[in-house]
């Protein structure tokens, strides 16, 4: 009765009826798929409230005098905009979104370990950002995504605000870190050993960890934080005996590897993509799979080179240093492996490929003048410039945000059961490369040169390059205008996706799109690597997936 | 299920073009980072060891670059040469390979050398800033305050505001501290900066090698006009900026003559390192004439000695005790000197502006009492 397979399904091995009723099914949903649908959609709302304060902080910077708003909205709005981004856009959707959607798919379960927990995860998150954005009500925060006090402790009430919404985030990310790793322990289908498990969901197991550790020094330094602000005890205020760089440690402790939880989830879905429009297997899986791990580990050792200029003493900082210089070897790793992917293979230029290759080129770009910055003498120049500026937007835009699109081309038809338009993929492509590397090229040298981040008004020599940057900003978010268009267009008229419209090997794309609620008819058994285009399928038990059959509730 | 294998690629001339073009343009980078003058991406150095990190700059500039050009190069190479195209059967299938261990090595090992010799040089020019720099220089302090610089030299009393002078070829022991948030020093053509923390003092030390006016700018958010606290931007919606400051670095004989002013300027400037004060402060003894001299040093920027409504950015202050038409202070309390000596001690933002707290305007209770007997002997 009990075989092998049920106890790899585990939890979700077994089939509840799917719940009637538009709440319980699309509301306070269990399902894995819905709720990383309800993350995608809450997070790109959140990104198009962000990128319109990202306009207004361009459109003041088009001329020196600024003038567009006051400096003390300039200053709110830039808080809110990379809170945002960071909290609410890319955060929740390369890890609650597609982790959600796709992870269980691709080991083969039926839905996450623990689905309420799940539900509970998602519905924080828009509590939170309401929250967050209410703070513009009460006097936002004006000292930047990080918040350094004692500027912080001086910051409008609403700063107290945008502590607490924080802090619910990441306890939304903490639960949804453990539920993802105990998913992936447990729940895999028989025979998919974790050498067997395909690279996006390898990058969802770097993160994980992340999510769980980091968040819970952010969770305290906010804590604090909030304490200090509402009830006056010090932790950070000099005058009153606390230290204002303990927060720096504390709020970098979370924030180097939370860098890691933007990017990674991004790194397996490029892991993806590639092969599948190149098809052929991806070049050293064990090398992109180890390299992952790697990465995220040593992400936690490194949060100190954002604070050279704060007065580490000198000796310490030759650690922090050198092991930022490392990360760049299994970084290195994992581009060299995908161009080599490249190579021989049959490439089909989708949208979604087009942002993946968009994705290896700018994010190398981004991770190269990171190694500058690690550099203590360069970084003595540059830090707290628009260096800075210019190349964490490289990373994050034209990687996490770039990934996120060439995720968004890629499964849309699997979990939407539509196709997007490819004409508009390509205009929204255009659109969107070139308008990031005119948006956040010029910013490098701007901050060598002299201008330093977070001013709504500066140096008049640096306008020219700053309109080339605001234009390019502005032909940016054209591009993903056009997108939503499409997204919207597409839901309603698009043309219908069938189970498998790329031709690729994952087992999401061996079932019906959109899947059914349980997923799997049979949980399928695994014995092999997807990434083998000369092989045959390396599943058995799928027979049944497109077919009318019904559901084998019990026995597998 | 597909069957059909594309047949084994081998490297053909194709390929061998193209890296022969990748290599070239990869040392094109190379020797257009080793000689193009860094005008184009950072001011010219003005002082020691700035140059060092020029140096290094240039190396992770064109490692830099060689590297991105062997991508991007790879990277647009095979995406012209395996596109799928239109005679090719819909199932088409790449080469299936799936490692190749010794290109695997290579491309480990390459970038760890890399690594290793970036650390190296990059510990060299460290030491030359952190440890090798002179100790002996001349010692001189800045102050961050929201949204000015102040200084401090030795044997001249109290603070200079505005432009900070420094003399060229003498090592100079730059000791920066904050007398509210967290501010940043940088000069841009020295290449160096160090945070201005509450309560910590941190040490910069370098040799100014040009005479010159160097503009300081801030880089750490430090509040609403942290983006004035920049050189160059002598002039703001038509006010003057005090926080728009300079490095002057003179000759030897130029300096002295600076020195000596201030020297003369501030011989009865008070040395006063502001503390702040938590219990009321006691107003007895107030000295209006001292406390004239550090009203206008301290507070004309922003006041006049005029009617309420002649603002420069604070309120004109004359006749604060009884001017019928402002019987109260501008945060409400009746105009009486304990309520001015509240206003100084703790700052107050209202509709007008910011008036900074006694840390912010680096005054001893003293000070506080020399003031308000000051702003109260005016009718
Ligand atoms: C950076 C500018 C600035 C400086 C420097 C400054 N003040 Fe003020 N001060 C203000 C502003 C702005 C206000 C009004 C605040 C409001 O009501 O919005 C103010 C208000 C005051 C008031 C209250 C006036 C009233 O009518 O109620 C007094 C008294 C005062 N300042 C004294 C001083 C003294 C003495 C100094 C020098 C130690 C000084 N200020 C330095 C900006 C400044
Ligand atoms: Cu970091
Ligand atoms: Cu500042």
């Amino acid at each position: 009765m009990s075989t092998t397979a049920e106890h790899a399904g585990g939890i979700a091995g077994h089939i509840h009826p799917e719940p009637q009723g538009f709440i319980r099914r699309y509301v306070f949903s269990i399902d894995h798929k819905i709720i990383g649908i309800q993350y995608l959609i809450t997070g790109f709302v959140f990104l198009v409230l962000a990128g319109l304060l990202a306009e207004i902080i361009r459109t003041q910077l088009l001329h020196a005098n600024g003038g567009f708003v006051s400096n003390d909205v300039y200053n709110e709005v830039y808080s809110i905009h990379g809170s945002a981004m960071v909290w609410l856009v890319v955060i929740p959707i390369v890890t609650g979104a597609f982790g959600n959607i796709i992870m269980p798919l691709q080991i083969g379960a039926r839905d996450v370990a623990f689905p309420w927990l799940n539900m509970l995860s998602f519905w924080i998150f828009p509590v939170a950002g309401l929250m967050l954005f209410s703070s513009f009500l009460m006097g936002a925060p004006v000292a930047g995504w990080t918040e350094y006090p004692p500027m912080s402790l001086l910051g409008g009430p609403g700063t107290s605000m945008w502590a607490a919404a924080i802090f619910l985030v990441g306890v939304s990310s903490t639960l949804t870190g453990i539920n993802f790793v105990v998913t992936m322990f447990q729940m895999r289908a028989p025979g998919m050993t974790f050498t067997r498990m395909p690279l996006f969901c390898w990058a969802q197991l770097a993160t994980a960890p992340l999510l769980m550790i980091a968040t819970t020094a952010l969770a305290a330094a906010l804590a604090a934080l909030f304490m200090e602000r509402q009830f006056g005890v010090p932790f950070f205020d000099p005058t009153k005996g606390g230290s204002p760089i303990m927060w720096q440690h504390m709020f970098w402790f979370y924030s180097h590897p939370a860098v890691y939880i933007m990017v990674l989830p991004m790194f397996g879905a490029i892991s993806e993509i590639i092969p599948t429009f190149a098809r052929k297997p991806i070049f050293g899986y064990k090398m992109i799979a180890f390299s992952s791990m790697a990465i995220a580990l040593a992400g936690f050792m490194v949060w100190a080179h954002h604070m050279f200029t704060s007065g580490l003493a000198p000796y310490l900082q030759l650690p922090f240093m050198i092991l930022t210089f490392t990360i760049a070897i299994p970084t290195g790793v994992k581009f060299f492996s995908w161009v080599a992917t490249l190579w021989g293979g049959k490439i089909h230029y989708t949208s979604s490929m087009m942002f993946a290759l968009a994705f290896v080129a700018l994010f190398t770009f981004g991770g190269l003048t990171g190694v500058f910055l690690a550099a203590v003498p360069f970084d003595l120049h540059v830090h707290g410039t628009y260096w800075i500026v210019g190349h964490f937007h490289y990373v994050l835009v034209g990687g996490s945000l770039t990934g996120i699109f060439a995720s968004t081309y890629f499964w849309f038809p699997k979990f939407a059961g539509r196709m997007l338009n490819e004409t508009l993929g390509k205009i929204h492509f255009w659109l969107f490369f070139i308008g990031v590397n005119m948006t956040f090229l010029p910013q490098h040298w701007l901050g060598s040169l002299g201008m330093p981040r977070r001013v709504p008004e500066y140096d008049p020599q640096f306008q020219t390059w700053n309109d080339v940057s605001s234009i390019g900003s502005y032909i940016m978010t054209l591009g993903i205008l056009v997108f939503f268009v499409n997204v919207l267009v597409s839901m309603r008229n698009g043309k219908k996706a069938p189970p498998n419209p790329w031709g690729a090997r994952t087992l999401e794309w061996q079932i019906p799109s959109p899947p059914h609620y349980y997923n799997f008819k049979h949980i399928p058994t695994v014995f092999g690597l997807p990434y083998d285009f000369s092989q045959p399928l390396p599943y058995k038990g799928l027979e049944e997936e497109l077919t009318d059959s019904p559901v084998h509730a019990g026995a597998h | 299920m597909v069957e059909n294998r594309a047949p084994a690629t081998t490297l053909g001339r194709g390929f061998w073009i193209a890296t022969t073009v990748i290599a070239l343009l990869a040392l094109a980078a190379i020797v257009f980072w080793s000689y193009t003058s860094l005008r184009i991406v950072m001011p010219p150095v003005a002082a020691q060891p700035g140059g060092e990190i020029d140096v290094l700059f240039r190396f992770m500039a064109a490692t830099a670059s060689a590297i991105m050009i062997v991508v991007a190069g790879y990277l647009i190479y095979f995406m012209i040469a395996f596109r799928a195209r239109k005679t090719d059967p819909p199932d088409a299938i790449g080469v299936q390979i799936h490692d190749n261990h010794k290109l695997e090595l290579w491309w480990t090992i390459i970038p760890t050398l890399l690594v290793v010799i970036l650390s190296v040089w990059s510990v060299k020019v460290w030491y030359a800033i952190q440890i090798a720099q002179p100790t002996n220089g001349l010692v001189v302090e800045s102050i961050g305050h929201q949204w000015y610089f102040t200084f401090r030299y030795p044997q001249i009393h109290g603070e200079i505001t505005g432009e900070m002078h420094l003399p060229v070829n003498q090592p100079v022991v730059m000791n920066v501290t904050s007398a509210d948030v967290i501010h940043s020093f940088w000069v841009p053509q020295f290449r160096l900066k160090a945070d201005m923390v509450p309560g910590l003092i941190n040490t910069i030390r370098f040799t100014p090698t040009k005479v010159g006016r160097y503009p300081i700018v801030c880089t750490e958010f430090c509040g609403t006009n942290h983006g004035l606290m920049s050189g160059n931007m002598p002039t703001w919606q038509g006010k003057p900026n005090p926080g728009a400051q300079y490095l002057v670095v003179d000759t030897p004989a130029d300096f002295e003559k600076w020195y000596h002013g201030w020297q003369v300027k501030n011989a009865h400037a008070s040395d006063a390192i502001a503390t702040v004060s938590t219990g009321t402060i006691s107003l007895a003894g107030g000295d209006a004439k001292a406390g004239q001299a550090l009203f206008a040093q301290k507070c004309s920027a922003c006041h006049a000695i005029a009617p309420f409504s002649q603002r420069v950015v604070g309120p004109g202050l004359k006749g604060l005790l009884d001017d019928p038409q402002h019987p109260n202070l501008v945060d409400g309390d009746k105009a009486t000197p304990a309520n001015i000596a509240t206003i100084l001690q703790n700052g107050y933002k209202g509709d007008i502006g910011q008036m900074p707290n006694q840390a912010a305007n680096n005054l001893s209770d003293k000070d506080i009492a020399n003031l308000v007997a000051y702003l109260s002997s005016l009718k």
